[in-house]
Protein backbone atom coordinates (compact mmCIF):
# COMPACT_ATOMS: atom_id res chain seq x y z
CA UNK A 1 0.00 0.00 0.00
CA UNK A 2 1.55 3.44 -0.86
CA UNK A 3 -1.26 5.96 0.30
CA UNK A 4 -0.23 7.74 3.77
CA UNK A 5 -1.38 6.06 6.58
CA UNK A 6 -4.39 7.72 8.83
CA UNK A 7 -4.73 5.94 12.28
CA UNK A 8 -8.14 6.16 13.68
CA UNK A 9 -9.20 5.33 17.75
CA UNK A 10 -12.18 4.77 18.92
CA UNK A 11 -13.58 5.14 22.59
CA UNK A 12 -14.53 2.16 24.28
CA UNK A 13 -15.52 0.82 28.04
CA UNK A 14 -15.78 -2.75 29.49
CA UNK A 15 -18.21 -2.38 32.37
CA UNK A 16 -19.75 -5.32 34.23
CA UNK A 17 -22.03 -4.99 37.83
CA UNK A 18 -21.61 -7.60 40.17
CA UNK A 19 -23.32 -9.15 43.38
CA UNK A 20 -20.29 -11.46 44.33
CA UNK A 21 -20.68 -14.24 46.75
CA UNK A 22 -17.93 -14.22 49.27
CA UNK A 23 -19.15 -17.87 49.90
CA UNK A 24 -17.48 -19.76 52.81
CA UNK A 25 -15.52 -16.21 53.52
CA UNK A 26 -18.83 -14.70 54.58
CA UNK A 27 -18.47 -15.06 58.44
CA UNK A 28 -15.24 -12.99 57.83
CA UNK A 29 -16.88 -10.41 56.30
CA UNK A 30 -19.24 -10.09 58.28
CA UNK A 31 -17.61 -9.84 61.57
CA UNK A 32 -15.62 -7.18 60.62
CA UNK A 33 -18.77 -5.31 59.31
CA UNK A 34 -20.97 -5.90 62.71
CA UNK A 35 -18.44 -5.97 65.34
CA UNK A 36 -15.05 -5.04 63.80
CA UNK A 37 -13.66 -8.67 64.89
CA UNK A 38 -10.72 -10.34 63.20
CA UNK A 39 -11.44 -13.47 62.09
CA UNK A 40 -9.29 -16.48 60.89
CA UNK A 41 -9.32 -19.67 60.34
CA UNK A 42 -7.20 -23.05 62.25
CA UNK A 43 -6.62 -26.14 60.67
CA UNK A 44 -8.50 -28.76 62.34
CA UNK A 45 -6.02 -31.10 61.61
CA UNK A 46 -2.47 -29.27 61.27
CA UNK A 47 -3.54 -26.09 63.13
CA UNK A 48 -2.67 -23.89 60.78
CA UNK A 49 -3.60 -20.20 60.95
CA UNK A 50 -4.61 -18.93 58.10
CA UNK A 51 -5.42 -15.27 57.29
CA UNK A 52 -6.98 -14.50 54.87
CA UNK A 53 -9.02 -17.19 56.10
CA UNK A 54 -10.07 -19.86 54.09
CA UNK A 55 -12.45 -22.98 55.57
CA UNK A 56 -10.50 -25.43 54.26
CA UNK A 57 -7.09 -25.88 54.61
CA UNK A 58 -4.96 -26.10 51.61
CA UNK A 59 -2.04 -28.16 52.95
CA UNK A 60 -4.21 -30.84 54.74
CA UNK A 61 -6.93 -31.47 52.69
CA UNK A 62 -9.02 -31.04 56.43
CA UNK A 63 -11.39 -28.07 57.14
CA UNK A 64 -10.43 -25.36 59.33
CA UNK A 65 -12.40 -23.49 61.99
CA UNK A 66 -12.30 -19.71 62.40
CA UNK A 67 -10.72 -18.26 65.01
CA UNK A 68 -10.83 -14.83 66.58
CA UNK A 69 -7.05 -12.95 65.92
CA UNK A 70 -6.15 -10.26 67.72
CA UNK A 71 -5.85 -6.72 66.24
CA UNK A 72 -2.37 -5.61 66.63
CA UNK A 73 0.43 -7.45 64.24
CA UNK A 74 3.77 -6.83 63.16
CA UNK A 75 4.86 -5.85 59.62
CA UNK A 76 6.72 -7.98 57.61
CA UNK A 77 7.37 -6.06 54.69
CA UNK A 78 6.16 -2.44 53.01
CA UNK A 79 6.12 -0.11 50.52
CA UNK A 80 5.27 3.47 49.72
CA UNK A 81 3.44 3.79 46.16
CA UNK A 82 3.99 6.97 44.49
CA UNK A 83 2.39 6.02 41.01
CA UNK A 84 -0.24 3.53 40.40
CA UNK A 85 -3.33 2.51 38.90
CA UNK A 86 -6.24 4.59 37.29
CA UNK A 87 -8.71 3.54 40.46
CA UNK A 88 -6.30 4.33 43.06
CA UNK A 89 -4.21 7.25 41.95
CA UNK A 90 -5.68 9.89 43.94
CA UNK A 91 -4.89 8.16 46.91
CA UNK A 92 -1.22 8.34 45.85
CA UNK A 93 0.74 7.98 48.19
CA UNK A 94 0.07 5.62 50.19
CA UNK A 95 1.36 2.53 52.35
CA UNK A 96 0.77 -1.04 52.07
CA UNK A 97 2.10 -4.43 53.77
CA UNK A 98 1.84 -7.71 54.39
CA UNK A 99 0.93 -7.99 58.32
CA UNK A 100 1.76 -10.83 60.58
CA UNK A 101 -1.55 -10.63 63.13
CA UNK A 102 -0.08 -11.85 66.85
CA UNK A 103 -1.13 -15.48 66.55
CA UNK A 104 -1.62 -16.05 62.55
CA UNK A 105 0.82 -17.53 60.69
CA UNK A 106 0.66 -15.98 57.42
CA UNK A 107 0.63 -12.19 57.16
CA UNK A 108 -2.46 -10.41 55.44
CA UNK A 109 -1.95 -7.71 53.07
CA UNK A 110 -3.27 -3.84 54.55
CA UNK A 111 -3.03 -0.42 54.03
CA UNK A 112 -0.74 0.99 56.30
CA UNK A 113 -1.49 4.67 57.59
CA UNK A 114 0.85 7.21 59.28
CA UNK A 115 0.83 10.63 59.76
CA UNK A 116 4.17 10.76 58.59
CA UNK A 117 4.25 8.38 56.14
CA UNK A 118 8.03 7.67 55.11
CA UNK A 119 9.63 4.19 54.76
CA UNK A 120 11.05 3.85 57.93
CA UNK A 121 7.99 4.69 60.23
CA UNK A 122 6.18 1.79 58.20
CA UNK A 123 9.52 -1.05 57.82
CA UNK A 124 9.63 -4.70 58.91
CA UNK A 125 9.44 -5.22 62.59
CA UNK A 126 7.29 -1.85 63.15
CA UNK A 127 4.01 -3.13 65.73
CA UNK A 128 0.91 -1.37 64.10
CA UNK A 129 -3.03 -2.21 65.51
CA UNK A 130 -5.96 -2.14 63.28
CA UNK A 131 -8.28 1.22 63.00
CA UNK A 132 -12.52 0.55 61.98
CA UNK A 133 -14.06 2.63 59.66
CA UNK A 134 -17.57 3.87 62.01
CA UNK A 135 -19.26 2.99 58.32
CA UNK A 136 -18.72 -0.27 57.00
CA UNK A 137 -19.57 -2.04 54.54
CA UNK A 138 -18.32 -5.65 55.05
CA UNK A 139 -15.38 -5.03 53.18
CA UNK A 140 -11.48 -5.37 53.20
CA UNK A 141 -11.21 -1.27 53.12
CA UNK A 142 -13.79 -1.43 56.52
CA UNK A 143 -10.34 -1.17 58.03
CA UNK A 144 -6.39 -0.34 58.20
CA UNK A 145 -3.26 -0.33 60.41
CA UNK A 146 -1.57 2.48 61.79
CA UNK A 147 1.62 2.15 63.98
CA UNK A 148 0.65 1.44 67.81
CA UNK A 149 1.75 4.68 68.71
CA UNK A 150 -0.45 6.47 66.37
CA UNK A 151 -3.45 4.70 67.17
CA UNK A 152 -5.45 6.63 70.10
CA UNK A 153 -4.74 9.92 67.28
CA UNK A 154 -6.62 7.73 64.72
CA UNK A 155 -9.24 6.36 67.00
CA UNK A 156 -9.87 9.62 68.29
CA UNK A 157 -10.69 11.12 64.52
CA UNK A 158 -14.63 11.09 63.74
CA UNK A 159 -14.61 8.83 60.81
CA UNK A 160 -12.64 6.31 62.78
CA UNK A 161 -13.03 3.87 65.93
CA UNK A 162 -10.73 0.98 67.57
CA UNK A 163 -11.47 -2.24 67.20
CA UNK A 164 -12.68 -4.76 70.27
CA UNK B 1 8.70 -37.56 24.13
CA UNK B 2 9.81 -36.23 20.40
CA UNK B 3 12.57 -34.13 20.34
CA UNK B 4 12.05 -30.75 19.93
CA UNK B 5 13.28 -27.62 18.10
CA UNK B 6 12.98 -24.34 16.59
CA UNK B 7 12.80 -23.56 13.40
CA UNK B 8 11.86 -19.91 12.73
CA UNK B 9 11.73 -17.11 14.62
CA UNK B 10 9.83 -13.99 14.12
CA UNK B 11 9.89 -10.57 16.46
CA UNK B 12 8.36 -7.26 15.87
CA UNK B 13 9.49 -4.27 16.98
CA UNK B 14 8.30 -3.76 20.65
CA UNK B 15 6.69 0.12 20.78
CA UNK B 16 5.07 1.47 22.90
CA UNK B 17 2.20 1.97 20.33
CA UNK B 18 1.05 0.82 17.15
CA UNK B 19 -1.56 3.45 15.68
CA UNK B 20 -1.23 1.32 12.48
CA UNK B 21 -1.88 -2.57 13.32
CA UNK B 22 -4.53 -4.28 15.65
CA UNK B 23 -3.73 -7.21 17.99
CA UNK B 24 -4.18 -9.73 15.34
CA UNK B 25 -2.45 -7.94 12.49
CA UNK B 26 0.79 -7.47 14.84
CA UNK B 27 0.55 -11.32 15.71
CA UNK B 28 0.58 -12.13 11.83
CA UNK B 29 3.62 -9.93 11.03
CA UNK B 30 5.49 -12.24 13.52
CA UNK B 31 4.00 -15.58 12.55
CA UNK B 32 4.97 -14.02 9.00
CA UNK B 33 8.27 -13.12 9.74
CA UNK B 34 8.73 -16.88 11.63
CA UNK B 35 7.65 -18.26 8.24
CA UNK B 36 10.46 -16.19 6.46
CA UNK B 37 13.18 -17.42 8.71
CA UNK B 38 12.62 -21.11 8.67
CA UNK B 39 12.37 -20.58 4.93
CA UNK B 40 15.58 -18.63 4.84
CA UNK B 41 17.24 -21.98 6.73
CA UNK B 42 16.00 -24.16 4.42
CA UNK B 43 12.45 -24.82 4.91
CA UNK B 44 9.63 -24.74 2.17
CA UNK B 45 6.34 -23.86 3.60
CA UNK B 46 3.90 -21.15 4.38
CA UNK B 47 1.02 -21.01 7.08
CA UNK B 48 -0.66 -24.31 4.99
CA UNK B 49 1.69 -26.61 6.79
CA UNK B 50 1.63 -25.04 10.20
CA UNK B 51 -0.66 -27.98 12.39
CA UNK B 52 -1.72 -25.62 15.18
CA UNK B 53 -0.83 -22.67 17.06
CA UNK B 54 -0.31 -21.88 20.97
CA UNK B 55 -1.31 -18.78 21.56
CA UNK B 56 -0.10 -16.48 24.26
CA UNK B 57 -1.98 -13.28 25.26
CA UNK B 58 -2.27 -12.62 28.99
CA UNK B 59 -5.34 -9.59 29.23
CA UNK B 60 -8.15 -9.85 27.78
CA UNK B 61 -8.68 -6.35 28.91
CA UNK B 62 -5.66 -5.00 27.13
CA UNK B 63 -7.14 -6.46 23.50
CA UNK B 64 -11.11 -5.50 24.58
CA UNK B 65 -11.49 -9.03 23.50
CA UNK B 66 -12.07 -12.04 25.61
CA UNK B 67 -11.13 -14.70 23.38
CA UNK B 68 -8.65 -12.74 21.41
CA UNK B 69 -7.09 -16.13 20.29
CA UNK B 70 -9.68 -17.09 17.83
CA UNK B 71 -9.24 -14.09 15.94
CA UNK B 72 -5.88 -14.31 15.56
CA UNK B 73 -6.63 -17.82 14.29
CA UNK B 74 -8.61 -16.30 11.52
CA UNK B 75 -6.50 -13.66 10.52
CA UNK B 76 -3.85 -15.41 10.27
CA UNK B 77 -5.02 -18.32 8.39
CA UNK B 78 -4.93 -20.83 10.70
CA UNK B 79 -8.85 -21.93 10.35
CA UNK B 80 -9.76 -25.37 10.79
CA UNK B 81 -6.84 -26.63 12.88
CA UNK B 82 -6.71 -26.86 16.43
CA UNK B 83 -5.65 -23.41 18.78
CA UNK B 84 -5.05 -23.14 22.29
CA UNK B 85 -4.50 -20.14 24.33
CA UNK B 86 -2.04 -19.58 27.42
CA UNK B 87 -2.78 -16.82 29.87
CA UNK B 88 -0.18 -17.22 32.33
CA UNK B 89 0.59 -13.71 33.63
CA UNK B 90 3.93 -11.92 33.11
CA UNK B 91 5.12 -15.53 32.31
CA UNK B 92 2.95 -16.37 29.62
CA UNK B 93 5.16 -16.26 26.66
CA UNK B 94 7.79 -19.03 28.50
CA UNK B 95 4.41 -20.91 29.40
CA UNK B 96 3.10 -20.93 25.84
CA UNK B 97 6.81 -22.15 24.68
CA UNK B 98 6.21 -24.81 27.14
CA UNK B 99 2.87 -25.63 26.01
CA UNK B 100 4.34 -26.02 22.36
CA UNK B 101 6.64 -27.97 22.91
CA UNK B 102 4.23 -30.35 24.31
CA UNK B 103 2.19 -30.17 21.69
CA UNK B 104 5.30 -31.47 19.17
CA UNK B 105 6.94 -33.42 21.74
CA UNK B 106 3.57 -35.53 22.12
CA UNK B 107 3.21 -36.15 18.59
CA UNK B 108 -0.25 -34.47 18.49
CA UNK B 109 1.61 -32.04 15.72
CA UNK B 110 4.88 -32.49 13.71
CA UNK B 111 5.06 -28.51 13.16
CA UNK B 112 3.49 -26.17 15.65
CA UNK B 113 3.28 -22.24 16.44
CA UNK B 114 4.01 -20.41 19.18
CA UNK B 115 2.41 -16.98 19.15
CA UNK B 116 2.42 -13.94 21.59
CA UNK B 117 1.03 -10.88 21.31
CA UNK B 118 0.01 -7.58 23.32
CA UNK B 119 -1.62 -4.70 22.31
CA UNK B 120 -1.64 -2.94 26.08
CA UNK B 121 -1.85 0.83 25.13
CA UNK B 122 -5.07 1.18 24.02
CA UNK B 123 -5.87 1.47 27.31
CA UNK B 124 -7.05 4.79 28.49
CA UNK B 125 -6.93 6.81 31.77
CA UNK B 126 -9.53 9.61 31.31
CA UNK B 127 -8.80 11.58 34.45
CA UNK B 128 -5.19 12.01 33.89
CA UNK B 129 -5.14 11.76 29.50
CA UNK B 130 -2.77 8.82 29.50
CA UNK B 131 -2.46 5.22 28.76
CA UNK B 132 -0.48 3.89 32.22
CA UNK B 133 -2.80 4.37 34.52
CA UNK B 134 -5.34 2.39 32.80
CA UNK B 135 -2.86 -0.06 31.66
CA UNK B 136 -1.92 -0.72 35.35
CA UNK B 137 -5.46 -0.75 36.17
CA UNK B 138 -6.01 -3.59 33.91
CA UNK B 139 -3.06 -5.48 34.78
CA UNK B 140 -4.19 -5.05 38.57
CA UNK B 141 -7.36 -6.82 38.34
CA UNK B 142 -4.76 -10.30 38.51
CA UNK B 143 -4.59 -9.51 41.59
CA UNK B 144 -6.94 -11.17 44.00
CA UNK B 145 -9.67 -9.41 43.81
CA UNK B 146 -11.07 -9.52 47.66
CA UNK B 147 -8.29 -9.01 49.86
CA UNK B 148 -5.20 -7.60 47.67
CA UNK B 149 -6.78 -5.23 45.14
CA UNK B 150 -8.84 -2.97 47.47
CA UNK B 151 -5.81 -1.83 48.95
CA UNK B 152 -3.98 -0.58 46.12
CA UNK B 153 -2.25 -3.38 44.94
CA UNK B 154 -0.65 -3.60 41.50
CA UNK B 155 2.28 -5.50 39.30
CA UNK B 156 5.06 -2.99 41.29
CA UNK B 157 3.82 -3.20 44.69
CA UNK B 158 3.77 -6.52 44.30
CA UNK B 159 7.00 -7.07 43.37
CA UNK B 160 8.63 -4.73 45.81
CA UNK B 161 7.26 -6.83 48.85
CA UNK B 162 9.55 -9.70 47.43
CA UNK B 163 12.57 -7.25 46.92
CA UNK B 164 12.46 -5.49 50.17
CA UNK B 165 11.65 -8.63 51.91
CA UNK B 166 15.08 -10.17 49.96
CA UNK B 167 16.81 -6.59 51.32
CA UNK B 168 15.96 -6.95 55.16
CA UNK B 169 16.94 -10.52 54.77
CA UNK B 170 20.79 -10.00 52.85
CA UNK B 171 21.07 -6.10 52.41
CA UNK B 172 20.86 -6.40 49.09
CA UNK B 173 19.63 -5.47 45.83
CA UNK B 174 20.76 -1.75 47.12
CA UNK B 175 19.36 0.88 45.31
CA UNK B 176 22.72 1.35 43.84
CA UNK B 177 22.85 -2.32 42.84
CA UNK B 178 19.27 -2.79 41.15
CA UNK B 179 20.39 0.76 39.14
CA UNK B 180 23.05 -1.39 37.67
CA UNK B 181 20.63 -3.04 36.20
CA UNK B 182 18.66 -0.56 34.60
CA UNK B 183 21.78 0.79 33.16
CA UNK B 184 22.98 -2.53 31.79
CA UNK B 185 19.53 -3.64 30.12
CA UNK B 186 18.95 -0.18 28.64
CA UNK B 187 22.88 0.03 27.85
CA UNK B 188 21.92 -3.47 25.74
CA UNK B 189 19.10 -2.18 24.64
CA UNK B 190 20.92 0.17 22.00
CA UNK B 191 22.20 -2.60 20.50
CA UNK B 192 18.72 -4.05 19.44
CA UNK B 193 17.11 -2.33 16.98
CA UNK B 194 14.15 -4.12 17.75
CA UNK B 195 14.01 -2.42 21.55
CA UNK B 196 11.50 -0.06 22.80
CA UNK B 197 13.70 1.66 25.23
CA UNK B 198 17.29 2.18 24.47
CA UNK B 199 18.99 4.54 26.45
CA UNK B 200 22.48 5.42 27.94
CA UNK B 201 21.50 6.10 31.29
CA UNK B 202 23.94 6.10 34.52
CA UNK B 203 23.51 4.83 38.09
CA UNK B 204 22.70 8.62 39.45
CA UNK B 205 20.09 9.26 36.12
CA UNK B 206 18.15 5.80 37.41
CA UNK B 207 18.47 7.10 41.36
CA UNK B 208 17.23 10.59 40.64
CA UNK B 209 13.93 9.01 38.59
CA UNK B 210 10.87 9.42 39.86
CA UNK B 211 9.71 7.23 42.83
CA UNK B 212 7.15 4.62 41.66
CA UNK B 213 6.77 2.77 44.81
CA UNK B 214 9.60 2.50 47.28
CA UNK B 215 12.45 1.95 46.38
CA UNK B 216 11.52 1.51 42.96
CA UNK B 217 12.20 4.64 40.40
CA UNK B 218 10.88 4.82 37.19
CA UNK B 219 13.93 3.67 35.47
CA UNK B 220 14.11 0.23 37.49
CA UNK B 221 10.35 -0.35 36.14
CA UNK B 222 10.25 -2.42 32.20
CA UNK B 223 7.56 -0.09 30.45
CA UNK B 224 4.53 -2.03 28.55
CA UNK B 225 4.66 -2.95 25.25
CA UNK B 226 2.50 -3.53 21.92
CA UNK B 227 4.60 -6.40 19.89
CA UNK B 228 4.39 -9.92 18.83
CA UNK B 229 6.81 -12.89 18.66
CA UNK B 230 6.62 -15.86 16.74
CA UNK B 231 8.65 -19.54 17.42
CA UNK B 232 7.99 -22.45 14.77
CA UNK B 233 8.60 -25.79 16.18
CA UNK B 234 9.71 -29.22 14.53
CA UNK B 235 10.38 -32.22 15.70
CA UNK B 236 13.54 -34.30 14.88
CA UNK B 237 12.05 -36.11 11.58
CA UNK B 238 10.17 -32.73 10.13
CA UNK B 239 13.19 -31.14 11.06
CA UNK B 240 15.33 -33.31 8.93
CA UNK B 241 12.17 -33.44 6.12
CA UNK B 242 12.23 -29.85 6.40
CA UNK B 243 15.97 -29.50 6.01
CA UNK B 244 16.69 -26.84 8.29
CA UNK B 245 20.39 -26.17 8.89
CA UNK B 246 20.24 -24.76 12.33
CA UNK B 247 17.68 -25.87 14.40
CA UNK B 248 17.90 -24.91 17.89
CA UNK B 249 17.00 -27.76 20.24
CA UNK B 250 14.85 -27.40 23.45
CA UNK B 251 16.01 -29.70 25.98
CA UNK B 252 14.35 -28.53 29.43
CA UNK B 253 11.18 -27.15 29.87
CA UNK B 254 9.37 -26.48 33.35
CA UNK B 255 7.26 -24.21 35.06
CA UNK B 256 5.85 -23.72 38.98
CA UNK B 257 3.14 -21.69 40.21
CA UNK B 258 4.35 -20.59 43.74
CA UNK B 259 1.24 -19.25 46.57
CA UNK B 260 -0.30 -16.17 45.17
CA UNK B 261 -0.52 -14.70 48.68
CA UNK B 262 3.14 -13.30 48.97
CA UNK B 263 1.89 -13.22 52.71
CA UNK B 264 1.29 -17.34 52.72
CA UNK B 265 4.96 -18.06 51.68
CA UNK B 266 7.49 -19.31 54.46
CA UNK B 267 10.33 -16.77 53.35
CA UNK B 268 8.46 -13.19 51.87
CA UNK B 269 11.82 -12.55 49.96
CA UNK B 270 11.90 -15.72 47.45
CA UNK B 271 9.94 -15.85 44.31
CA UNK B 272 9.79 -19.73 44.61
CA UNK B 273 8.48 -20.20 41.40
CA UNK B 274 11.67 -19.30 39.60
CA UNK B 275 13.66 -22.06 41.73
CA UNK B 276 11.11 -24.82 41.32
CA UNK B 277 10.75 -23.97 37.12
CA UNK B 278 14.85 -23.33 37.07
CA UNK B 279 15.59 -26.69 38.85
CA UNK B 280 13.40 -29.05 36.85
CA UNK B 281 14.28 -27.23 33.69
CA UNK B 282 18.40 -27.82 34.59
CA UNK B 283 17.16 -31.32 35.30
CA UNK B 284 15.37 -32.06 32.11
CA UNK B 285 18.51 -30.67 30.22
CA UNK B 286 20.86 -32.47 32.37
CA UNK B 287 22.52 -29.47 33.66
CA UNK B 288 23.37 -28.60 37.45
CA UNK B 289 21.34 -26.16 39.15
CA UNK B 290 24.72 -25.56 41.38
CA UNK B 291 27.19 -25.03 38.36
CA UNK B 292 24.60 -23.95 35.78
CA UNK B 293 26.48 -20.70 34.95
CA UNK B 294 29.38 -22.28 33.63
CA UNK B 295 26.91 -24.45 31.36
CA UNK B 296 25.47 -21.95 29.29
CA UNK B 297 26.07 -18.67 27.14
CA UNK B 298 23.53 -16.11 28.27
CA UNK B 299 20.48 -15.98 30.06
CA UNK B 300 17.41 -13.87 28.83
CA UNK B 301 15.98 -13.18 31.94
CA UNK B 302 12.28 -11.55 32.78
CA UNK B 303 13.97 -8.55 34.23
CA UNK B 304 10.15 -6.53 34.81
CA UNK B 305 11.69 -4.92 37.67
CA UNK B 306 15.60 -4.23 38.24
CA UNK B 307 15.52 -5.79 41.76
CA UNK B 308 13.76 -8.62 40.59
CA UNK B 309 16.49 -10.05 38.10
CA UNK B 310 19.07 -9.22 41.07
CA UNK B 311 16.76 -12.04 43.01
CA UNK B 312 16.54 -14.19 39.97
CA UNK B 313 20.38 -14.73 39.52
CA UNK B 314 20.23 -16.47 42.96
CA UNK B 315 17.14 -18.40 42.71
CA UNK B 316 17.86 -19.71 38.63
CA UNK B 317 21.36 -20.68 40.12
CA UNK B 318 23.48 -17.96 39.04
CA UNK B 319 25.15 -17.09 42.60
CA UNK B 320 24.35 -17.79 46.07
CA UNK B 321 21.37 -16.44 48.22
CA UNK B 322 22.27 -12.90 49.19
CA UNK B 323 25.15 -12.70 46.69
CA UNK B 324 22.80 -11.15 43.65
CA UNK B 325 23.48 -7.34 44.64
CA UNK B 326 27.37 -7.62 44.37
CA UNK B 327 27.63 -9.87 41.37
CA UNK B 328 26.56 -7.02 39.19
CA UNK B 329 27.67 -3.96 41.25
CA UNK B 330 30.87 -2.69 38.81
CA UNK B 331 31.55 -5.60 37.74
CA UNK B 332 30.82 -3.75 34.18
CA UNK B 333 34.58 -2.33 35.09
CA UNK B 334 35.69 -5.82 34.76
CA UNK B 335 34.87 -8.12 31.31
CA UNK B 336 34.25 -11.59 32.49
CA UNK B 337 32.49 -10.81 35.82
CA UNK B 338 29.15 -10.44 36.55
CA UNK B 339 25.75 -10.62 34.38
CA UNK B 340 27.07 -7.74 31.96
CA UNK B 341 27.37 -7.86 27.65
CA UNK B 342 31.04 -8.43 28.39
CA UNK B 343 30.77 -10.68 31.61
CA UNK B 344 31.05 -14.37 32.95
CA UNK B 345 27.14 -15.00 31.98
CA UNK B 346 25.45 -12.51 30.37
CA UNK B 347 21.98 -11.87 31.54
CA UNK B 348 19.50 -9.98 29.08
CA UNK B 349 21.90 -8.99 25.87
CA UNK B 350 18.53 -8.36 24.17
CA UNK B 351 17.86 -5.79 26.96
CA UNK B 352 15.30 -7.06 28.26
CA UNK B 353 12.45 -5.89 29.58
CA UNK B 354 13.77 -2.77 30.71
CA UNK B 355 15.36 -2.28 27.29
CA UNK B 356 12.95 -4.10 25.16
CA UNK B 357 9.97 -3.35 27.20
CA UNK B 358 7.31 -5.40 27.85
CA UNK B 359 4.75 -7.20 25.39
CA UNK B 360 3.63 -9.43 28.13
CA UNK B 361 2.24 -12.45 25.83
CA UNK B 362 5.31 -11.63 23.63
CA UNK B 363 7.50 -11.21 26.03
CA UNK B 364 8.44 -14.65 26.92
CA UNK B 365 8.69 -15.86 23.09
CA UNK B 366 10.50 -13.17 22.35
CA UNK B 367 13.25 -13.53 24.58
CA UNK B 368 13.36 -17.44 23.79
CA UNK B 369 13.46 -16.15 20.39
CA UNK B 370 16.48 -13.83 21.23
CA UNK B 371 18.25 -16.90 23.20
CA UNK B 372 17.94 -18.93 19.72
CA UNK B 373 19.50 -16.28 17.89
CA UNK B 374 22.23 -15.95 19.96
CA UNK B 375 22.77 -19.94 19.90
CA UNK B 376 22.57 -19.26 15.58
CA UNK B 377 25.27 -16.49 16.37
CA UNK B 378 22.82 -14.25 14.20
CA UNK B 379 22.12 -11.65 17.07
CA UNK B 380 23.48 -8.98 15.29
CA UNK B 381 24.94 -6.09 17.37
CA UNK B 382 24.49 -7.38 20.91
CA UNK B 383 25.41 -10.86 20.04
CA UNK B 384 27.88 -12.46 22.90
CA UNK B 385 30.13 -15.36 22.54
CA UNK B 386 28.89 -19.01 22.36
CA UNK B 387 31.48 -21.24 23.52
CA UNK B 388 29.04 -23.77 25.31
CA UNK B 389 25.97 -24.14 23.05
CA UNK B 390 23.46 -23.64 25.47
CA UNK B 391 21.07 -20.80 26.71
CA UNK B 392 18.22 -20.42 28.84
CA UNK B 393 15.40 -18.13 28.93
CA UNK B 394 12.81 -17.12 31.67
CA UNK B 395 9.59 -15.66 32.48
CA UNK B 396 7.95 -14.65 35.39
CA UNK B 397 4.52 -12.99 36.46
CA UNK B 398 1.34 -13.12 38.34
CA UNK B 399 -0.05 -12.17 41.60
CA UNK B 400 3.35 -12.16 44.07
CA UNK B 401 5.29 -13.47 41.01
CA UNK B 402 3.13 -16.69 41.27
CA UNK B 403 4.35 -18.15 37.88
CA UNK B 404 7.16 -18.88 36.59
CA UNK B 405 9.06 -20.72 33.34
CA UNK B 406 12.22 -21.66 31.97
CA UNK B 407 13.05 -22.63 29.04
CA UNK B 408 16.50 -23.96 28.27
CA UNK B 409 18.08 -24.33 24.55
CA UNK B 410 21.03 -26.10 22.89
CA UNK B 411 22.16 -25.48 19.14
CA UNK B 412 23.47 -29.20 19.16
CA UNK B 413 25.68 -28.23 16.14
CA UNK B 414 27.18 -25.48 17.24
CA UNK B 415 29.22 -27.57 19.79
CA UNK B 416 30.35 -30.20 17.34
CA UNK B 417 32.33 -26.76 15.73
CA UNK B 418 35.83 -27.45 16.59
Amino acid sequence: MSEEFQDHQIRDVIKINYKYTMGGQSKFFIELKNNKRLLGTKCTKCGKTWMPPRINCSDCYEPADWVELKQTGIIEVSTIVWYTTSAFIKAIPYGVGYIKLDGAETALLQGIFSENLVPSKIKKGKRVKAVFNKQRDGKMTDFFFVPEDEYDNWISKPEYEGGV
Amino acid sequence: MKKVGIVGIGITPFRARYLDKTYFELAYDATKLALEDANKNGAEITHDNLESTVYGIYNELFERQFMPDIFINSYIGMNNKPGTRIASGGATGGYTVRMAYAEVASGLSDLCLCLGVEKCNDCYDEQTGVTTPEVLNAIAYSADMTYEYPMGMMAASSYVSMVNAHYEEFGNPTEEQMAYVSVKNHGNAILNPKAQSPMKVSVEDVLNSRIICFPFKMLDCCLYSEASAALILANEDKVKELGVENPIWITGVSAANTDCFIGNREDMGRLYSNIYAAKAAYKMAGLDYTNIKSQIDLAELHDAFSGQEVISYEELGFVPFGEGGPWIEKTFENPGEGPWLNGELPCCPSGGLIGCGHAVGATGIMSTGEAALQLREEAGKHQVPITKGRAISHSIGGPGAAYAAIIVMTNEEGLKKP
